[in-house]
Parts: C-alpha cells; sequence; structure tokens
C-alpha cells in the first residue's frame, strides 16, 4: 500500500503545518494551529467576507436591498473596481448564458434574495433575462443551464454528513448523473466535478453563503436549530477553494466557541485541502488567502 | 424519488402511527439504499455502510407548529440496526427500544432489525413530547428484539466505557470516530464486523475479518502503515507518549490505540484474546 496520512503523521506535523491543521483532521485534545504567515501578496488569492447586522427574515436572509448592497460592496472590494456594473461586466458578457446554481436545501437554502441579487448584476451587465437560469437539483434538465457559458455558484456552508461541509466546490455535484458516484472516500475528490464539460471553465463567481450557517450535524436530516447561528455575512471569490477554506475556518471557531474545546469535525472535509493539492483548482492554504473583510466585526470569529 | 410501497415498507410503515396528537401525517415516502440519497444526500451513507434495506419516511404536519418527520430504517439485521445507532449517541437515554438517545428535538433508537430516528424541526415543550410519545408507540409496535452484535463480548469490562461503544464496518465510519488513517489501512469493509471501544483517553478496536488468512493481511497492513517501527511484541510508543499495539489470533485482529504504557496495551489485548478463546467468534 502506498503511503497513507495517519494519525501519527498529524501528531508529528499539525503545529508545523498551517494547511494541515486547517482542513486535514484536527485530532480532539490537540491545539489548533499556528496563525499562519502570509505569502507574499502577489501569491495570494482574494477572498472577501462582507457581514451586516440587519435583522434576518423569516426565509433566513437579510432584506433584499442589504443582500445587494452586501453583494455589490464584496464584488467591487474583490474586483478592485468601484463601479459595481462595470466590475460585473468584467465577468459576465451581453452574449453570455449564465447559469446560476443555488441551493434549495429545505433547512437552509441559498434565499431568493441572494438569488435575485446576482440576477439583477447579471442583467446589468447585458445578459437578457431570458438567458438567465436559477436551479440547483434540475440543472442537467434545464434549458438554460444545457446552453450556458456562464455560472455563477451561490450556496450556504453546512456541516454535512460526509462530505464534512457542504461547500461551493460540492455544489456542482447536481451536474453530474450519478451524484451518490462521487462521495467514495468521503467525498474526497469532489473538484474532478469542475472538469466536466459541463461546468468546466465557466464559473465566473462564487458566493458562500453564511447567513445562518449549520455548525454541527446531527440526525439523518443533519439539522438541527441549536447549531445553527446568525453570522449574516457572504463570503465572495473568483476561487471557490479559498472561499471554502474560509467558510470552513469560520465554521470551526465557531464549533471551537461553542463547544469550548478544539473538536474537530467528525467526517473530515478533505475535499478542501484536495482540491489544491490533488485537483489543483484552487487554494486551501490560509497562508495563500488574502482574506478582505468588510462591515459588520462583531463575532467574525476569524 | 421515492419507490412504490413493497410488502417490506408497508409492514415498516405499519409500525408508525397515522396522527402524532394534533398533527396529521403526509403521505409516506419509501427508499432503498440506492435512492436514500434523494431524500437525505450525503447522510445516505451512513445508513448504506450498515447495510440499510428500506426507509420509510412519514412528515406530521399541523399548521402553524413546526413538522415531525419520522424515519424509520429496515437494517436487516439486528446487529447493523445496533450499529447505526452507535454512530451518534449525543443525547439522553430515553428509555425507548433496545437503546435511544433524545437530544434537541431528535429522537432515535434501535429495536430489533429496525432504527427509528423521529425529529421535530424545532423543538418546543410540545414537540418534544410528541416526539417521545411518537417513539414509544413505534417501538411498542415493533414485535421483536434482536441481538446485540457478538463482537461485544470481546470487550475486556475493565475500565470499559460502556455506553460509548460503536459498531459498523467501514473506515470511514472508523474515522468519524477515531482517525486513523485516510486509507484504509485495517481493510475493513462489508464484510467485516469491528467495535471501537473507550478506555479512558484510549481506544481499543476489535475487527472480525472471517477468516484467519484475512485478519493476517489486515494486521500486516496495519502494522506496515502505522507500527513499522514496532518490534516483536507488536507494541509501540508513538508520537504523543502512548502506546499503541497491535495482534490477531484466529480471524480477529485487535488494536489498542493510546494507551498509557506498554504493559497496559499488552494487557488488553491479552484480555480480549483470553474472551475470544471462551467464545466461537466468525
Amino acid at each position: 500500500m502506498a503511503k497513507t496520512f495517519t494519525r501519527r503523521d498529524f501528531l508529528k506535523t499539525a503545529a508545523a503545518a498551517p494547511l494541515a491543521g486547517a482542513v486535514l483532521p484536527r485530532l480532539s485534545g490537540e491545539p489548533a494551529p499556528l496563525a499562519p504567515s502570509a505569502a507574499p501578496a502577489a501569491d495570494r488569492v482574494r477572498v472577501v467576507l462582507v457581514r451586516d447586522p440587519a435583522p434576518l427574515g423569516a426565509g433566513g436572509a437579510p432584506p433584499a436591498e442589504v443582500v445587494q448592497r452586501m453583494l455589490d460592496d464584496a464584488v467591487k472590494a474583490l474586483l478592485g473596481e468601484s463601479d459595481i456594473v462595470k466590475a460585473w461586466k468584467t465577468l459576465i458578457r451581453p452574449d453570455d448564458v449564465v447559469g446560476i446554481k443555488t441551493n434549495a436545501w429545505r433547512y437552509i437554502p441559498t434565499t431568493a434574495e441572494v438569488e435575485q441579487a446576482i440576477k439583477r448584476r447579471v442583467m446589468d451587465a447585458g445578459v437578457a433575462e431570458t438567458d438567465i437560469g436559477i436551479d440547483d437539483r434540475g440543472v442537467l434538465r434545464h434549458p438554460v443551464f444545457q446552453r450556458a457559458t456562464a455560472l455563477v455558484n451561490a450556496r450556504p456552508m453546512r456541516t454535512h454528513h460526509w462530505s464534512g461541509v457542504g461547500s461551493l466546490i460540492k455544489n456542482y455535484i447536481m451536474f453530474t448523473p450519478q451524484p451518490s458516484a462521487w462521495h467514495g472516500d468521503t467525498c474526497a475528490d469532489l473538484a474532478a466535478i469542475w472538469d466536466l464539460p459541463a461546468v468546466k471553465g465557466k464559473t465566473r463567481l462564487n458566493v458562500l453563503v453564511m447567513f445562518t450557517p449549520l455548525f454541527h450535524s446531527v440526525g439523518p436530516h443533519n439539522y438541527a436549530k441549536d447549531y445553527v447561528w446568525e453570522y449574516k455575512g457572504l463570503v465572495v471569490s473568483l476561487d471557490p477553494v479559498a472561499a471554502d477554506a474560509v467558510g470552513l475556518r469560520i465554521i470551526e471557531a465557531k464549533r471551537r466557541a461553542h463547544f469550548g474545546d478544539d473538536r474537530p469535525l467528525p467526517m473530515t472535509p478533505h475535499h478542501i485541502a484536495l482540491a489544491e493539492t490533488r485537483h489543483h483548482l484552487g487554494v486551501a492554504d490560509p497562508a495563500r488567502i488574502e482574506l478582505v473583510k468588510l462591515g459588520w466585526d462583531d463575532g467574525i470569529l476569524v | 424519488m421515492s419507490r412504490p410501497q413493497t410488502p417490506d415498507a408497508r409492514l415498516l410503515a405499519s409500525f408508525i402511527p397515522v396522527t402524532a396528537g394534533p398533527w396529521l401525517s403526509e403521505a409516506d415516502q419509501v427508499f432503498d439504499a440506492e435512492t436514500v440519497f434523494d431524500y437525505i444526500d450525503g447522510a445516505g451513507e451512513v445508513y448504506r455502510s450498515y447495510n440499510m434495506r428500506g426507509l420509510v419516511a412519514r412528515r406530521f404536519h399541523k399548521d402553524g407548529r413546526p413538522d415531525l418527520v419520522v424515519d424509520a430504517f429496515d437494517m436487516g439485521s439486528a446487529e447493523d440496526a445496533f450499529g447505526v445507532f452507535t454512530h451518534d449517541l449525543d443525547g439522553e437515554d430515553a428509555a425507548i427500544g433496545q437503546g435511544s438517545a433524545y437530544k434537541a428535538g431528535l429522537l432515535s433508537f434501535w429495536k430489533d432489525r429496525y432504527f427509528v430516528s423521529v425529529y421535530a424541526e424545532e423543538e418546543t415543550p410540545e414537540t418534544k413530547a410528541l416526539v417521545l410519545d411518537l417513539g414509544r408507540r413505534i417501538a411498542a409496535a415493533i414485535p421483536g428484539t434482536g441481538e446485540r452484535p457478538a463482537l461485544l463480548a470481546l470487550l475486556p469490562p475493565d475500565g470499559l466505557e460502556g455506553g460509548r461503544v460503536r459498531f459498523f464496518h467501514s473506515h470511514a465510519v472508523l474515522n468519524y470516530h477515531f482517525f486513523v488513517a485516510e486509507a484504509n489501512v485495517l481493510l475493513l469493509g462489508p464484510e467485516t464486523d469491528a467495535v471501537l471501544a473507550p478506555y479512558g483517553s484510549g481506544r481499543l478496536f476489535v475487527a472480525a475479518y472471517g477468516a484467519p488468512a484475512a485478519a493476517a493481511r489486515a494486521r500486516d497492513s496495519f502494522a506496515a502503515a502505522y507500527l513499522p517501527e514496532a518490534g516483536a511484541s507488536g507494541a509501540l510508543r508513538t508520537e504523543n507518549g502512548r502506546w499503541t499495539a497491535v495482534r490477531t489470533g484466529g480471524a480477529l485482529v485487535a488494536v489498542v490505540f493510546d494507551a498509557a504504557s506498554e504493559r497496559e496495551a499488552l494487557d488488553r489485548l491479552d484480555a480480549v484474546f483470553a474472551l475470544a478463546r471462551g467464545r466461537a467468534v466468525r
């Protein structure tokens, strides 16, 4: 058998390797990794975290105008552009056919407010409304997604029984005819989905919704209200792996704050680290992520 | 996509009451090991790893109140019903079925070959009472009881925290409870039965492989990946200053993780195989 990462390797490397500590199994009782030393700015991938304290509505989102402002502020900061329409025109062309890949999970969906905020800016970039689709489980049958030239990936982060966390990387599993086939080795190779023709090279923006993240899974349905909290954030990046890595740090920090110990996720979300190291989809190493924080910082956790 | 009810599904559905207080039930959804992903996504892998045969899901609704959901699994054997119950032991014993736990609106229990989850989408005093009542009524409707896995008898009682023992077949589930290695170095699979038991800060792993040759291969694989420096005793002091030891006997492999001393590790292995010699284990 080829060399494999074992519990002993973790014990040897945890304090020395920020990546291993952040996205590989962290064992109960072991100290959290030290803060990473940053790589030079030019080598880092930008992720923007924006938060707003506005009360959430019944659907779990802030008011529509607040969501629009949060998304706009994040995209402008991400792209270094002061005009929001100009910013979106660098992402989307008028002749694009755009699929907004949402997530319809019953308990914590993407939310209509996020979907519509994205749709509005896609239309501002010149795309006709008939060339915009919003879907989750029906993407393979959706006529807009079937001819899509561009995708915007938007979903909430939550803990997950098998993959560790439901992530932006995992959000594209519905572009496969048999999602269950990607669960092997606790979803290690989800990033390979991004090489499929239906999605390869099409993603223009990633939005990780952190309005009410789930930080601990229980029961067959994965959900208990006790383990959801109002973080009221969006994590936005061109790099889905980097956005997921930031979201994971937030989830892990919340778990430490709630449980009072450094309790690792029961199923390690190694698909995020492997998205970088094995599949080269993006950057998971915190030392190579430039995290820009906007807005409300009470309880920010990172 | 839900499937038409089979006779087994109709039997399973018959255990579930039609009403829960003033809550009324909706149409059942029926799933098998392939279609369970349509219902509970990745969580389905947990139940598949325990050989689930079928699932009947019944939702109870009352306007203005949180929904209640009953998920009744036919696990095919009492051992696997017990096993999937041990996957999540968080909560207080509700004295329902042959083992139960309740926390935050979720009741789970096992009885005979069935594992049942009763879940309130929001916990209130009212929904808690209904969840527990539903659980009791379902447990009462299941006619038989089943035996816990025989492998549990090989766990030495001295120092054992019996309420936290896990039974499983897959290395992913092992890693869920106690990360050992990314690869399946203990060669676990659908045909292996395994237990993981806490002894203070240490763990005891025991697996039955069905044949001595298979156990020997598993022992060699684990030793090569995890304890290559171990001596003839099969024990090694690892990076955290504690002791890990492996031994095989017949179709069994036992591993002690994180014992306080070499003596403790070896004594625990001695105790496992002494118990095994006194019993017939496959």
